[in-house]
């Protein structure tokens, strides 16, 4: 069968106003037995037709993950934990590179509402919540932590940063010709599995003007994945042949070396 | 060669692995101990999750005194029974632990009971050990006779209901301070990552009263079956065992616990016995150290909620 010949493809005219498009070079992360990290390089172009200056911004967010902080507090002389306040709405991973500081590129309220940044970042500490009413106020959240919230939220940023999984990178975003640019995205060894999305917003004169949106996948693949579905699906058996490999391994080494 | 671990999430190098296996190993042949006390520090310092480390360690403890029980039994030095009665408390104590373990995590303090644990037995007990074989070696240097070995037989051991014959120990005592002691060494192993051979052979001789020759080979023999309990309750309830990190370990830990007990005949047991209890303070004081120094950052992620 011959398929119809198709007529090439129409070049689409680009939107009237500027607009931004980018493509990964690998939107699949496997993770296997070698699995030590990677790097995806995110490319674009900025079309405009006129030269207006522009700034991208490129925020990657991976799946959100519980967080659960304590404070080491001394008591009588010894260092422990307190009870540890567990934060909801954080990412397991956040990287926000941009071509400017993202100070430059945005007023502080568009930043917000776009949440781009790590000081945009959504996240609460539910359990330390409540609602009372306060100088005749209804419905007033009250946390907790206090005056302490902003020292706690910041210490979950410092410590997932210092664990690579929290980055703002101020030029991560680099125009590598006329229109044309790249950001790199590193992921630690211990990314979280599942679903990234990464935002591209190309910015003029401090508003958002275009946006794009590309999905990472990190999955667990070959024997790691049957492995670590077989520990979660059938927990009681995987423990008793790990037990089995152990007992029996022991035993062999035994037998062989009784008889040199 | 690096080596992504499935369960643990971190990435370690397998050469690395086996080699530590197969030192720890050796010297649990060579003491005839289990040598989780050494490993589940070491794989906390090499960022595997403590609740991982403290699982897996379980299964390679299994297998390391698998390894070196066999031997032992051959030489007729393991008491099946006394070891039985010892596991029945600590099969006891191994579900207790791993529940006690499942909540301080949720409470966020596990790290601290664990660093505690070790502190205060594996200090006070390689304290111990570093004081009476110390002063044995200096006396038998000095060629003054050992002092005499109390052998009045405590009331309480006698007085307790439940007697049993342990012909191989030579003991008609109640079962119920090896239980006890069983289910306290089942609870250690839970929280610690520890097959408890460094708190069971001393108890075995100055609290049980067995004699020296059958306390080893009994003390792995009831650490098999407690550790391998703790290993399976740890899998089905916390999904905190690393297969293949146990494995990697297992696969030097074997050998090595070969070629150490064939070492173990070449040194004095007061050299012995003072060189584990060396290695035993050490790492008591190590693990407790965190505990005194200011830490750098006041705050602490305490892993998810898993």
């Amino acid at each position: 069968m011959v398929t119809p010949a198709l007529p090439p493809p129409a070049i689409v005219a680009p939107e009237p106003g500027p607009s931004v498009s980018a493509a990964l070079t690998d939107a699949n992360v496997r993770v296997t037995s070698a699995f030590s990290g990677a790097q995806i390089v995110l490319y674009g172009a900025v079309f405009d037709p006129e030269t207006r200056p522009s700034d991208v911004v490129v925020i990657v967010r991976g799946p959100d993950q519980p967080i659960r902080i304590a404070r080491k507090v001394r008591v009588a002389g010894l260092w422990v934990n307190s009870r540890p306040v567990v934060f909801e709405g954080a990412p397991g991973f956040y990287m926000a590179a941009s071509s400017r500081p993202l100070t430059e590129i945005a007023s502080f309220s568009t930043l917000r509402r776009l949440g781009a940044g790590i000081d945009h970042l959504p996240m609460n500490a539910p359990e330390e919540e409540r609602i009372e009413t306060r100088y005749g106020v209804r419905d007033v959240v009250v946390s907790r932590l206090g005056g302490d919230y902003l020292e706690w939220r910041r210490a979950v940023i410092r410590l997932k940063e210092k664990a690579n999984l929290y980055a703002t990178d101020h030029d991560g975003v680099r125009f590598v010709d006329r229109g044309l640019f790249r950001a790199e995205i590193d992921l630690p060894t211990s990314a979280p599995i599942g679903e990234y999305q990464t935002e591209i917003i190309l910015f003029q004169d401090g508003e958002a003007v275009s946006r794009r949106a590309r999905t990472i996948t990190v999955e667990k693949a070959g024997l790691e994945r049957w492995l670590f579905l077989f520990a979660n699906e059938r927990p009681w058996l995987y423990g008793i042949v790990s037990v089995i490999i152990a007992l029996t391994s022991g035993w062999l080494a035994s037998v062989v070396f009784r008889r040199r | 060669m690096d080596i992504y671990l499935p369960i643990a999430e971190v990435s370690v190098n397998a050469g690395v692995l086996v080699l530590l296996g197969a030192v720890v190993g050796f010297i649990s042949g060579l003491f005839g101990i289990g040598g989780g006390f050494l490993m589940t520090p070491i794989l906390l310092w090499m960022g595997i999750p403590p609740v991982v480390a403290v699982a897996s360690e379980a299964n390679h403890v299994a297998a390391s005194s698998a390894s070196s029980v066999i031997s032992y039994s051959r030489k007729r030095q393991v008491d099946f029974r006394m070891g039985g009665v010892l596991a029945a408390g600590g099969a006891v104590g191994a579900l207790v632990g791993v529940e006690v373990f499942r909540w301080l995590r949720l409470l966020g303090q596990a790290d601290l009971v664990v660093s505690l644990s070790y502190l205060i037995f594996l200090g006070l007990i390689g304290g111990l050990m570093l004081v009476e074989s110390v002063g044995s070696v200096l006396r038998q240097r000095r060629g003054q006779a050992p002092p005499k070995r109390r052998d009045r037989r405590p009331v309480w051991l006698y007085g307790l209901p439940l007697k049993v014959r342990f012909p191989r120990s030579r003991l008609y005592i109640s079962v119920i301070p090896p239980i006890i002691l069983g289910i306290f060494v089942g609870i250690l192993s839970a929280i610690m990552g520890v097959g408890g051979g460094f708190i069971l052979v001393p108890a075995m001789v100055y609290i049980l009263r067995m004699p020296a020759g059958v306390v080893v080979g009994t003390s792995l023999f009831q650490i098999i079956i407690t550790t391998s309990l703790a290993s399976i309750l740890q899998a089905g309830r916390n999904q905190s065992v690393d297969i293949v990190l146990a494995t990697l370990l297992l696969l030097g830990g074997v050998l090595g616990a070969q070629f150490g007990a064939r070492a173990s005949s070449r040194f004095r047991a007061e050299e012995l016995r003072a060189l584990l209890g060396l290695i035993v303070l050490i790492m008591g004081l190590q693990m407790g150290l965190v505990l005194f120094i200011t830490p750098e950052d006041p705050f602490i992620l305490v892993g998810s909620g898993k």
